[in-house]
């Protein structure tokens, strides 16, 4: 096996030992069971929301968390020293990151499928969410690796939700005024919105779509390249 | 040339703290060696271990590895390479087993797992997970865990801390076996007595500098204190008296004790780490 693969299947191992993927789980049943409680009429306008808040806005904590706990546990260090690639270690993570948000989009996906009538095309919304969940996760390690403890960690969490999240949220709920417009024009989280919103039927424009698509990709690239890569080791080692 | 690492002033500087830890050092450690750093807490061993474990990148002068510069190595110069560091690095909920699996795999050459956790008493709790493990149970899981790759060199960090004197005897044993078969060793301490017993060089350090290189017995002779304390009995009461070793013999009162008193106990005088401080830098260490 290589060392990919090795650090994958780590990752894996410990996403269910660490109850990340039970807890990933436990979430996207709350978020049915609150659906169920808005009812059959309007649920289905929520369904893009909930999942959008799955992928992109757990994957930012999940991520960002995850990297201060294992540096609590010094198991960062450890990976450190052995003969992996530095691209393969943080990819491994990544990819685990991905598949949680994957998980829950599928569940969430399926269910409003098949209870709340809702357009899906899953075609579309498993791909957006992977882009959505990585740019996010990328998002997530740029947060971490700026900041020194934890605390700072969740302030810096809180803030992004309320420059970026929060405007899209209004937007989804239609509470959408003008100030914020400047704003979502850059806010990675309303692209990964629009992106949701477009595999549940809604009307956006393809040419919206593909910037959307190109500009977390893009993001995602030029943030791992150029702030988590150098800075992840310094990070990793510091006690 | 049969250096493994040739390290020619050395400097590291903590850019968070603006702490320069360590202060232009130089040294080398020879093929099959054990090579001990020693000094108080504070002094840059860690520091130090994690520049040469390349864990640490903004140093300051050179470090060659088996004649080439550390830096032009790639990530399998860790394949040949062990490190125990001084504090647990496990995940604490999977069992000490599944941890040395996991980590073992991302090496090519493998040592025999089982073997190594018998060895140091941990097999029974093999299937435990770590963060039920007691801090000596986890220092011994870091020992083995530094050995997983069979490896040619070993970077210990402060390795016999937290063990009990059974414990610590085995791991000494070990680092022993690794050095007669050829292994080679950088051991940090601030303990004279893993010094004396485990190492043929040792470089003392204290405030990012090495203020001295020499072996366990100079350096004991250097600034061992040269004394005997002889406990002694006399009038029913237990007393202490304390001479120097230089000219014992014609010390009147010595022989007078030795010859006409009940002796309890005789010891010469150990060389402590404090000794060795306050001799070279004028200081007491503050541990
Ligand atoms: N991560 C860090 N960030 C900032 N400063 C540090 C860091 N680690 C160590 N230092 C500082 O560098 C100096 C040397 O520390 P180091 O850990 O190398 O000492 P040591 O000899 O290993 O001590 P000990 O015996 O206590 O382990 C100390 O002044 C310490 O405060
Ligand atoms: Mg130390």
């Amino acid at each position: 096996m290589n060392n990919f693969m090795v650090l994958l299947k780590g990752e894996f191992q410990r996403l269910i030992k660490y109850n990340i993927v039970q807890v990933g789980f436990g979430v996207s049943v709350l978020w049915v069971l609150v659906l169920f409680l808005i009812g059959r009429d309007q649920a289905a306008d929520f369904v893009p929301l909930f999942i959008f808040m799955d992928a992109a806005l757990m994957t930012i904590l999940l991520i960002g968390a995850g990297l201060f706990y294992e540096r609590q546990e010094n198991t960062l260090k450890s990976l450190m020293i052995t003969p992996s690639k530095m691209g393969h270690i943080i990819a491994s993570k990544l990819v685990s990151a991905v598949y949680i948000a994957l998980q829950s989009a599928l569940f969430i996906g399926l269910l409003a499928y098949f209870f709340f009538d809702a357009t899906v095309n899953f075609a579309y919304l498993l791909p957006f969410t992977l882009l959505i969940a990585l740019s996010h996760a990328i998002i997530g390690y740029t947060i971490a690796v700026l900041v020194e403890d934890f605390p700072t960690l969740l302030a810096t969490l809180m803030l992004y939700m309320i420059v970026f999240a929060f405007p899209s949220i209004f937007y989804a709920l239609d509470l959408f005024g003008g100030l914020w417009e400047i704003v979502l024009v850059v806010s990675p989280t309303h692209a990964s919105f629009l992106l949701i919103d477009f595999a549940f039927g809604h009307d956006v424009s393809t040419t919206l779509i593909v910037v959307s698509a190109l500009y977390l990709l893009l993001l995602a690239f030029l943030l791992a390249r150029y702030v988590v890569f150098p800075k992840y080791i310094e990070k990793a080692v510091r006690e | 040339m049969d250096d493994v690492f040739r390290v020619e002033d050395l400097r590291f500087t903590y850019k968070k703290n603006g702490v320069e830890a360590v202060r232009g050092i130089t040294f080398s450690i020879r093929k099959g060696e054990i090579f001990g750093l020693l000094g108080p807490s504070g002094a840059g061993k860690s520091t130090t271990q994690k520049i040469l474990t390349r864990l640490l990148k903004n140093y300051t002068g050179t470090i060659e590895y088996l004649g080439k510069d550390l830096k032009s190595y790639d990530n399998t110069f860790y394949e040949k390479v062990g490190v125990g560091f001084e504090l647990p690095v496990h995940f604490s909920k999977l069992t000490g087993m599944e941890n040395m699996l996991f980590f073992q795999k991302l090496y090519k050459k493998n040592a025999d797992v089982e073997a190594l956790l018998k060895r140091v008493g941990l097999y029974e709790d093999k299937d435990r997970k770590v963060g039920e493990y007691s801090k000596g149970m986890k220092m011994r899981l870091n020992f083995v865990r530094a050995l997983l790759n069979d490896p040619q060199f070993l970077f210990l960090d402060e390795v016999t801390n937290g063990l009990d004197p059974k414990n610590a005897l085995i791991v000494k044993d070990m680092i022993r076996e690794f050095k007669e078969e050829g292994g080679t060793v950088l051991l940090s301490t601030h303990l004279m007595n893993d010094v004396e017993e485990l190492c043929d060089r040792i470089a003392f350090i204290s405030g990012g500098e090495i203020r001295e290189i020499s072996t366990p017995r100079d350096l004991k002779i250097k600034y061992g204190r040269r004394e005997l304390a002889v406990e002694y009995y006399e009038n029913s009461a237990t007393k202490l008296e304390t001479f120097d070793l230089d000219e014992l013999g014609e010390n009147d009162k010595f022989l007078d004790i030795v010859q006409n008193r009940t002796i309890e106990t005789m010891h010469s005088g150990e060389t402590s780490l404090d000794d060795i401080f306050i001799k070279v830098t004028g200081e007491k260490v503050h541990e």
